[in-house]
């Protein structure tokens, strides 16, 4: 069923787009960043031609060597900031200091409309240099002014920067992981939540799911709603057609039953009698079989004890005039049955139906709570004043299907279904014996966990 | 002793009507919960036999409605559902007992002997009146001890009084619970067979009530 986890496969998408994109983003900034820079050259490249034309115009000597132009790095040699003058032939008139005994720097390729060519190009010393010209005329000579920088300083500016680039965009990348992280947590919350929503459905707190869910998981909450309620509905079906085969079956077997035995002086009669009698025995251990069947996959039921016992209490004591039964009472917080109602009934109901079968008069019914460990136990005890069992009687008639008196009708059959059902509910039934001198039988079931609430239907 | 059975089952009916009949009952079906609903609620009867699932009207809605018109007779439900929501919802409903099908007659009339007693008011299967000794398990009779030999007809009229001892019983009273519905009426057939079961009785044991009907004394 396990297969990754959804929050680790969110964090790893996250990061595995946050690295590509960031990195991207740093090549970008870079590269927008060291675009700029050339603009910014070419653009004071540009006002220093302007400045050496304008000096130009002013002297009316191309020979005047520093026409104006007061950059100190044009003075420097070899450091890639040079200007040149030449005339329309392409013989140097004049340069900068900077440019004194080495080859002037020499462009091709086509002027632009407003008289300027540009290229990039290496000097003498190994620098990159960005190289404009622009020709121009200057009382009526054409000349053609070049004027270079240093691209290799804006290299150094960029690589600085891309330096600090990474580190920023490393630093918002982590922290980006990190809220991720956070919010895929916050993510699934709901769905810990339906978790928990769940197991208390099957802890038999609830008997649906309970709570308002995001959008995303609210169509799963109602769909596991959908599927209970379904599944009661399978359960419910299933029982009802139990009973309609036992109404349908018990009636014919009935007759059979009664018609051997009014005609007893027929041979067949006794055979009739035996069959119908497995027949019947057949009938209703299937019957019960299949109750149980049915009702194991019951989740989410809980029984007030209290109240079935003092019903069961109210009906027995009408049905057995012959007895007293005391039944104290317990105060409200004795803990519910975590189970169905119906098989509390079955269960405690054939145990007191016993105890009037054997009871000379009095039967007494106690119940309680007991805490052990994490769990709570509820105890039903059911004792008369009757003949009671010997030990080995006892351990007998807990076998399945054994009869101690044939005589007294239904005596063995009722402590099946009890048995069955202790089992199906993890429970346990023990023989005792009891201070009124008959049989104790002690019933101990799984409580509800106290302080739950209240289920809200039926 | 009157009883009415309402049970679909026409065999099962049948079956039930002719055990009563043997033991000494007088005995009236219905087949549906309508027609016993009818019956129950305009016929004197000492005990019912009522089956839960019938057409037309289910037997609890009978019973509620014969509770809630006031009707006390003791009723015995006749349940395959014999989970035990089932016989609270029955007993809740009015019901004295239950028998759960398939059963043995021997439990049902055992059930039905009891209630019957029960409602009149003994504790024990037997009823005594000076020397005249009534087992109603067995339907037998003793005198001092002595058996003696009743025809049905005066076993059903002893067992009658004998149940409301200290009762005075009008001749419409007996002629209303030992026969059923179809016997022919006659008023002067009772006061036949007083007069055939005072000669086998001891002297005063059945007083004659002058204008009102006939009497056993309590002890």
């Amino acid at each position: 069923m396990k297969k990754g986890s959804i929050a680790f496969s969110l964090i790893w998408l996250t990061a595995g787009w946050l690295v590509v994109a960031l990195a991207g983003t740093g090549f970008l900034l870079t590269d927008l960043y060291s675009r700029a820079l050339d603009a910014s050259l070419t653009s004071q490249l540009r006002f220093n031609i302007d400045t050496l034309t304008s000096g130009l115009v002013d002297s009316n000597d191309p020979n005047l060597g520093d026409v104006g132009v007061q950059d100190p790095r044009f003075s420097r040699a070899a450091n890639g900031w040079y200007w040149v003058i030449r005339d329309q032939t392409g013989k140097v008139i004049t340069t900068s200091k900077s440019l004194v005994g080495s080859m002037a720097p020499q462009i091709d390729g086509d002027f632009d409309a407003d008289n300027y060519r540009s290229s990039v190009l290496t000097d003498e010393s190994g620098n990159r240099i960005r190289a404009i010209e622009r020709s121009t005329t200057s009382n009526g000579r054409q000349m053609r002014i070049t004027v270079t920088g240093n691209l290799d300083e804006s290299a150094d500016l960029v690589d600085k920067f891309r330096g600090q680039a990474f580190i920023v965009l490393g630093a918002v990348g982590v922290a980006l992981a990190i809220m991720s992280g956070i919010v895929a947590r916050l993510a699934l919350r709901p769905i810990d939540r339906l978790g928990q929503a769940i197991e208390r459905v099957r802890e038999g707190e609830s008997e649906t799911i309970t709570g308002t869910y995001p959008r995303e998981i609210a169509p799963l909450a109602e769909e596991v709603n959908e599927l209970l309620r379904s599944n009661t509905q399978i359960i419910e079906r299933a029982r009802n057609q139990v009973g309609n085969l036992a109404h349908g079956l018990k009636t014919p077997i009935a007759v059979l039953r009664n018609e051997a035995s009014a005609a007893r002086d027929n041979p067949l009669s006794g055979v009739v009698a035996s069959e119908t009698e497995k027949m019947s025995q057949l009938v209703s251990t299937y019957l019960d079989r299949a109750r149980i069947a049915a009702r194991s996959a019951v989740v989410g039921k809980r029984a007030d004890a209290t109240m079935v016992m003092l019903r069961l209490v109210r009906v027995m004591q009408k049905l057995n005039a012959h007895v007293t039964i005391a039944f104290k009472r317990p105060d409200a917080s004795l803990p519910w049955f975590r189970g169905d109602e119906g098989d509390l009934e079955e269960m405690a109901g054939n145990l007191l139906d016993n105890a009037c079968k054997w009871s000379k008069g009095q039967i007494g019914v106690t119940m309680l709570a007991e805490r052990t460990g994490t769990t709570t136990q509820l105890i039903i005890r059911i004792e008369d004043d009757g003949a009671g069992l010997t030990e080995d009687e006892a351990k007998k008639v807990l076998r399945r299907g054994v009869r101690l008196d044939e005589k007294t009708p239904g005596s063995g059959l009722g402590l099946d279904i009890v048995k069955e059902l202790v089992d199906v509910y993890g429970g346990s039934l023990q023989l005792k014996r009891s201070v009124l001198g008959g049989l104790l039988a002690e019933l101990r079931l799984p409580a509800a966990r106290v302080g739950s609430p209240r289920p809200t239907t039926t | 002793m009157r009883i009415l059975v309402v049970e679909d089952d026409a065999n099962l009916n049948r079956q039930i009507k002719e055990a009563l009949i043997e033991n000494g009952y007088a005995v009236d079906v219905a087949f549906d919960g309508e027609e016993g609903h009818y019956l129950g609620d305009s016929e004197p009867y000492d005990a019912v036999v009522l089956d839960i699932g019938l057409p037309q009207m289910d037997g609890l809605s009978v019973l509620e409605e014969w509770r809630r018109a006031g009707r006390t007779m003791p009723v015995v439900l006749l349940t395959a559902r014999d989970r035990w929501s089932d016989k609270v919802q029955g007993i809740d409903a009015g019901a004295d007992d239950y028998v759960a099908k398939p059963f043995h007659m021997e439990e049902l009339l055992a059930r039905l002997r009891a209630l019957v007693r029960r409602a009149a008011g003994h504790a024990s299967n037997e009823i005594t009146a000076g020397p005249v000794r009534l087992d109603v398990k067995a339907g037998k009779v003793t005198v001092d001890g002595q058996a003696i030999k009743l025809t049905s007809h005066e076993l059903r009229l002893l067992s009658y009084l004998m149940h409301h001892k200290g009762k005075v019983v009008s001749r419409t009273e007996l002629t209303e619970h030992l026969y059923d519905q179809d016997f022919d009426r006659d008023s002067n057939t009772i006061e036949v067979f007083v007069g055939r079961l005072r000669k086998k009785l001891p002297e005063e044991v059945i007083h004659t009530v002058r204008g009102l009907g006939y009497q056993i004394i309590e002890d």
